[in-house]
C-alpha cells in the first residue's frame, strides 16, 4: 500500500517519460502487477487526452488571417516615428549589401588623401599650424644635433656614426687579439 | 527549404517583416492555446496572443539564442496571462464568454459521431475546464503546457523559471486536483 503511494506519486511523471531508466522500471514493474495502480495511469491517461482535446477544440476556430492583422496593427501602431525611421533605412545596411560600401569607403578615404597633391599645403584641416618650429641646432663638437622647438621641448638626433675610426680600432684589437 | 527558428529570427533581427510572420505562423495556434487554457476566455486569449507576438517582436533583437525560440515566446505568453488573471481576480468582470459558453455553442469541442460520446466528451469538456479555471494560474501553465505542447519538464522550467522538480510537483498536484474535481466522468 505504502509503496502504492509512492508509485503514484510517480506516475505522471513516468507517463511523461521523465523519470531516469531504473526508476521507470521500477513503476512499470508496479503498474504491471498492481490493478490500483494500472488504474490510476488510465485515469491520468484520459485526463491528458481529454486536456489536449477540449484545449484544442478552443483553438479549432482561429483562423490566422484576423490573428497576424492583430499582431501587424500593433507593430504599426506603436512604434515610435525614429524606430519606423530606422526600420525603413535599415535594409541599406544588411550585411549583404554593405560589399558596395567597403569599396566606397576605401575610394573616398584614397581621395581624401590624394587631395594634398592638387592642394598643396591643404591638411585636411588635422595638423594645420602644427608644423615645429626649431628655435636653434647645437652641435657642441659632437655628432648630434639638438633641436629646441621650445622652452620645454628638446629633441637630440644622432647624425652619424665615425665609421672609420670605428673600423680601423676594432681591426687593431683584431690583430692584437690573433698574435696571441 | 523550410528554416530554422533561429534563422527566422535572425531574418527578424534584420528587420525582415515576412519571417516573423512566418514564425507567427507556426507559433499562433500554440500560444493561442496556452494563453486560453490560463485565461479561460477567447477574446482575451487572443488579445494576449497578439501582445505576445507584438512582444516578441518589440524585443527581438534581445534573443541571442541561448534558449530556443518557442521556450521564450511561451514565456511572454504565460507571464502576461498569469499578469492578467492575477488583474482579473482584482477587478472580475460581471459577464465573460468562458470555454463553458463555447462548449454550450458546440464551438469548442471536437464532434464525435456518436451523439452519447458527444454529449458525454462536452461534459468531461466542461467539467474539465471549471477544475483547471480552480487552479492556480501557475498550476494552470504547467498542466496546459505538458498537455498542448508536450513540453519536457526542463522546457517548462526554463519558460516559468523555476527548477525541474518544481515542475513535477506543481503537474503533480494539478493533476490530483483536476481528477478530483472530474471523479466518475474519468
Amino acid at each position: 500500500m505504502k509503496d502504492c503511494e509512492v508509485i503514484e506519486s510517480s506516475l505522471g511523471a513516468w507517463l511523461d517519460g521523465e523519470l531516469d531508466r531504473s526508476e521507470a522500471e521500477r513503476v512499470r514493474i508496479h503498474v504491471q502487477e498492481c490493478p490500483s495502480c494500472l488504474g490510476e495511469k488510465e485515469r491520468l491517461e484520459r485526463l491528458q487526452a481529454s486536456l489536449k482535446g477540449v484545449l484544442e477544440g478552443g483553438a479549432s476556430g482561429l483562423a490566422f488571417e484576423p490573428f497576424w492583422d492583430g499582431v501587424r496593427q500593433r507593430i504599426l501602431e506603436r512604434k515610435p516615428w525614429h524606430a519606423r525611421l530606422w526600420d525603413w533605412a535599415r535594409p541599406a545596411f544588411y550585411p549583404q549589401r554593405l560589399a558596395w560600401a567597403i569599396p566606397l569607403v576605401i575610394v573616398f578615404l584614397l581621395g581624401i588623401l590624394s587631395l594634398e597633391q592638387f592642394f598643396p599645403g591643404w591638411r585636411w584641416g588635422l595638423n594645420r599650424g602644427n608644423v615645429a618650429a626649431v628655435d636653434s641646432i647645437d652641435g657642441h663638437g659632437f655628432n648630434v644635433a639638438v633641436f629646441r622647438e621650445s622652452k620645454t621641448k628638446t629633441t637630440v638626433i644622432w647624425l652619424f656614426e665615425d665609421q672609420e675610426d670605428e673600423n680601423e680600432s676594432s681591426g687593431e684589437s683584431a690583430s692584437t687579439d690573433s698574435s696571441f | 527549404m523550410e528554416l530554422s527558428d533561429w534563422e527566422l529570427v535572425q531574418r527578424c533581427q534584420q528587420g525582415e517583416i515576412a519571417a516573423f510572420q512566418e514564425l507567427v505562423v507556426k507559433y499562433h495556434r500554440k500560444v493561442f492555446m496556452v494563453v486560453l487554457g490560463i485565461v479561460n476566455h477567447r477574446e482575451d486569449a487572443m488579445e494576449i496572443a497578439q501582445e505576445t507576438f507584438f512582444r516578441a517582436y518589440r524585443n527581438i533583437n534581445g534573443f541571442k539564442g541561448g534558449s530556443s525560440f518557442y521556450t521564450w515566446l511561451y514565456r511572454i505568453a504565460v507571464n502576461l496571462s498569469i499578469d492578467f488573471q492575477r488583474r482579473q481576480k482584482r477587478s472580475p468582470v460581471e459577464f465573460r464568454e468562458t470555454m463553458d459558453d463555447l462548449m454550450d455553442k458546440g464551438e469548442g469541442a471536437k464532434l464525435a459521431n456518436d451523439p452519447y460520446v458527444d454529449v458525454q466528451g462536452r461534459e468531461i469538456g466542461k467539467r474539465l475546464l471549471a477544475a483547471i479555471d480552480e487552479l492556480t494560474p501557475d498550476h494552470k501553465a504547467v498542466i496546459v503546457m505538458r498537455a498542448i505542447e508536450g513540453l519536457s519538464y526542463k522546457d517548462i522550467g526554463r519558460v516559468l523559471g523555476c527548477s525541474e522538480g518544481t515542475v513535477m510537483s506543481r503537474l503533480h498536484y494539478a493533476r490530483k486536483k483536476l481528477q478530483e474535481k472530474l471523479g466518475p466522468y474519468l
